[in-house]
């Protein structure tokens, strides 16, 4: 759920109840408003009938007159009492209505009073609003109030939604694009909103720095290779030069012959981590149309010496194929599957190589593997201890085809490894 | 013949030295670029052996400064960067040869007798090692005057057995030179050995000595 529709959320309910509430609230304080009103105004018409009255007390026949009066009107109503002491009495009757066929509040005064010495009970009666009618009235306000409410914070939330949210989408949408070793730098939008301007500084300063420290790294992994290098030749050349001397035993031989059999290992380890850091550091863009079915013949033509040692018969079906791509990355991406397919295949297997519709596919036979299929393309991730692999060939293909966009999948079905790349 | 190793690691030149004595070359070294840029004006040198990194200069420079003197020494450049660019624009400016770090000594024994080659005898030439001669040229051998037939790899490998006569060359330095990268994938004593196997028995069965020693499975010697 979306921020917004979580306080909308909150903002529509506390709306809601706020209006509900108000509902007998106000009726409550409407009806007590309107029966004081209506309580005055009685009062002042009692005080000023009785005003009037004591004016006309001269007249003979008052009574006979009071009498006809009373008849005649419709909200006073005098009728002659016996009770002498003064007194009043506010009440809310029902009376019925004959217009509307219904009955009808109404609010009365009874006042007892003397006029020429008789006593009187002098009633003055005003209507007052009907109770359901209130009630209609003041909810059908409040509905139109709860919608007109419910429909502007609705409307109101969703142009927010798109504006007041539209630099914090921004920079999601280039977090989410944001890959370390590829983008240069989140460019944030300009807002006017401190706190999505405080999280862009922070997401800018927080990308640069891991990016910085993400060159650095590369940098020095190739540097490190680099230096490697040259100890790496002191080394071998001075086993060079100890195996001219004179006199040299054969377990001397032996143990110069590890040596080197060691200092190779090194150095070709060495090499092939300079090579994924050149790789990841975009060494390799040159590009130029290259002839992908001559150069996998020629490959495979020189490893056949390798293959024939292990009785691995090779089998290909190649269909011609220029793509556009780095020479040497590609040379070193066919290299790196075919050693593998024959490091790997049993005695007297076979190594399959096609190439149809832009897809270069390689199988081998040989044993299924002892580790998660899904780590073969790990650094240093080697199927038994291959003193010859260095761990890393299948890691240099993945690397090429992600920085080339080949794609790569690898599977293995009945004794057969598969690997396929496509252009 | 004289070398030329400008290089900055004394331990390397010290061992390139040694190695390349034994072969009777007469080896110079400029440890730094201006002690390097003084040296090639001053004398000749059949092949220089040239850094790339140099802690005073790139020795891409120093390249232009021998193009630029018409100096017609051969140059192999020597490199851990093994980087594409600086292969292509050394070999733009005028270098013959071009080999990364690490390497065999008797494969830089093998390109300097190649550049060297090349250089005196305008790529029209002969090597001879006793009944042993090869024609560069047109990739032929012949034993006692005698033409013999080689495979390509045999070839490959009698031109650098000879070039490192006298010399003990162990079997990774073969199997690389024979086959660059592939040699890792190999079992090398099998495959260096069948090739040695079948040179031996061409050369002997044409009437040649055995001129290749095995010693100890550590490596083959070519000597008299």
């Amino acid at each position: 759920m979306r921020l917004l529709q979580v306080s909308l959320r909150s903002l529509l309910l506390y709306s809601l109840i706020l209006v509900l509430i108000s509902i007998p609230i106000s009726i409550f304080s409407i009806r007590q408003i309107i029966n004081e009103e209506v309580d005055e105004s009685l009062a002042l018409h009692t005080n000023q009938f009785i005003k009037h009255i004591k004016s006309y007390e001269y007249l003979e026949d008052l009574e006979m007159d009071l009498k006809i009066w009373d008849q005649l009107s419709y909200d006073i109503v005098l009728t002659p009492s016996d009770i002498m002491s003064a007194g009043q009495k506010y009440e809310t009757i029902s009376m019925y209505d004959s217009i509307e066929h219904e009955l009808h509040p109404f609010r009365t005064l009874s006042s007892n009073i003397i006029i020429k010495d008789k006593p009187y009970l002098l009633t003055i009666k005003m209507s007052l609003v009907d109770n359901n009618e209130l009630v209609m009235a003041l909810g059908i306000v409040q509905v139109i109030l709860i919608v007109l409410l419910a429909a502007g914070l609705l409307l109101l939330n969703r142009s927010l939604s798109r504006k007041l949210w539209k630099p914090f989408y921004n920079t999601l949408n280039q977090l989410k694009a944001y890959e370390l070793d590829k983008s240069e730098s989140i460019i944030p939008e300009k807002t006017n909103i401190i706190e999505f301007d405080d999280l862009n500084k922070t997401i800018s300063h927080l990308t640069d720095r891991n990016r910085k420290v993400f060159l650095e790294q590369k940098e020095f992994i190739e540097n490190a290779s680099h230096e490697l290098q040259t100890p790496l030749s002191i080394f071998q050349s001075k086993l060079d030069n100890l195996m001219q001397i004179p006199g040299l035993t054969e377990s001397g031989a032996a143990t110069l012959l590890d040596l080197e059999e060691t200092a190779q290992r090194m150095a070709r380890l060495n090499k092939n981590l300079l090579l994924l850091s050149k790789i990841d550091n975009d060494q390799f863009n040159e590009v130029e149309e290259i002839d992908l079915a001559a150069l996998t013949k020629k490959l495979l033509w020189n490893l056949h010496p390798m293959a024939d040692l292990g009785n691995i018969s090779i089998q290909t079906t190649i269909n011609p194929l220029a793509i556009k791509a780095n020479s040497t990355l590609l040379e070193v991406l066919l290299t790196n599957l075919f050693h593998n397919a024959i490091r790997h295949t049993n005695v007297n297997g076979k190594v399959t190589v096609e190439i149809t519709d832009r897809v270069l596919t390689i199988t081998n036979t040989g044993n299924p593997l002892k580790m998660n299929p899904e780590k073969i393309f790990e650094r240093f991730s080697k199927e038994g201890r291959s003193e010859n692999s260095s761990g890393l060939g299948l890691a240099i293909v993945k690397k090429i085809c992600d920085t080339c966009l080949y794609e790569l999948h690898y599977n293995f079905h009945s004794g057969v490894h598969t690997f396929s790349v496509a252009f | 013949m004289k070398i030329l190793i400008i290089e900055d690691e004394k331990q390397l030149v010290k061992s390139m030295a040694q190695f390349l004595r034994q072969e009777s070359y007469v080896c110079e070294v400029a440890y730094t670029a201006s002690e390097a840029n003084e040296k090639i004006l001053l004398f000749d040198y059949d092949c220089i052996l040239l850094d790339i990194s140099l802690p005073d200069g790139n020795g891409l420079k120093i390249l232009e400064k021998l193009r630029e003197n018409h100096k017609t020494d051969g140059v192999i450049m020597i490199t851990a960067k093994g980087s594409f660019d600086d292969r292509i624009a050394g070999l733009n400016l005028g270098a013959d040869d071009y080999l990364p770090k690490p390497f065999y000594l008797p494969e830089l024994s093998a390109r300097i007798s190649a550049v060297i080659r090349r250089k005196r005898f305008d790529g029209n030439n002969k090597i001879s090692f006793h009944e042993i001669d090869v024609d560069l040229l047109g990739k032929t051998v012949s034993v006692s005057g005698k033409e013999i037939e080689l495979t390509r790899k045999e070839y490959d490998l009698l031109i650098f057995l000879i070039a490192n006569k006298n010399r003990v060359v162990s079997k990774n330095a073969i199997a690389e030179h024979l086959s660059g990268d592939d040699a890792e994938l190999m079992d090398k004593f099998d495959f260096i050995y069948s090739h040695i196997k079948n040179l031996k028995k061409k050369l002997t069965e044409s009437g040649c000595a055995d001129y290749i020693k095995t010693i100890y499975g550590l490596g083959y010697k070519f000597t008299a």
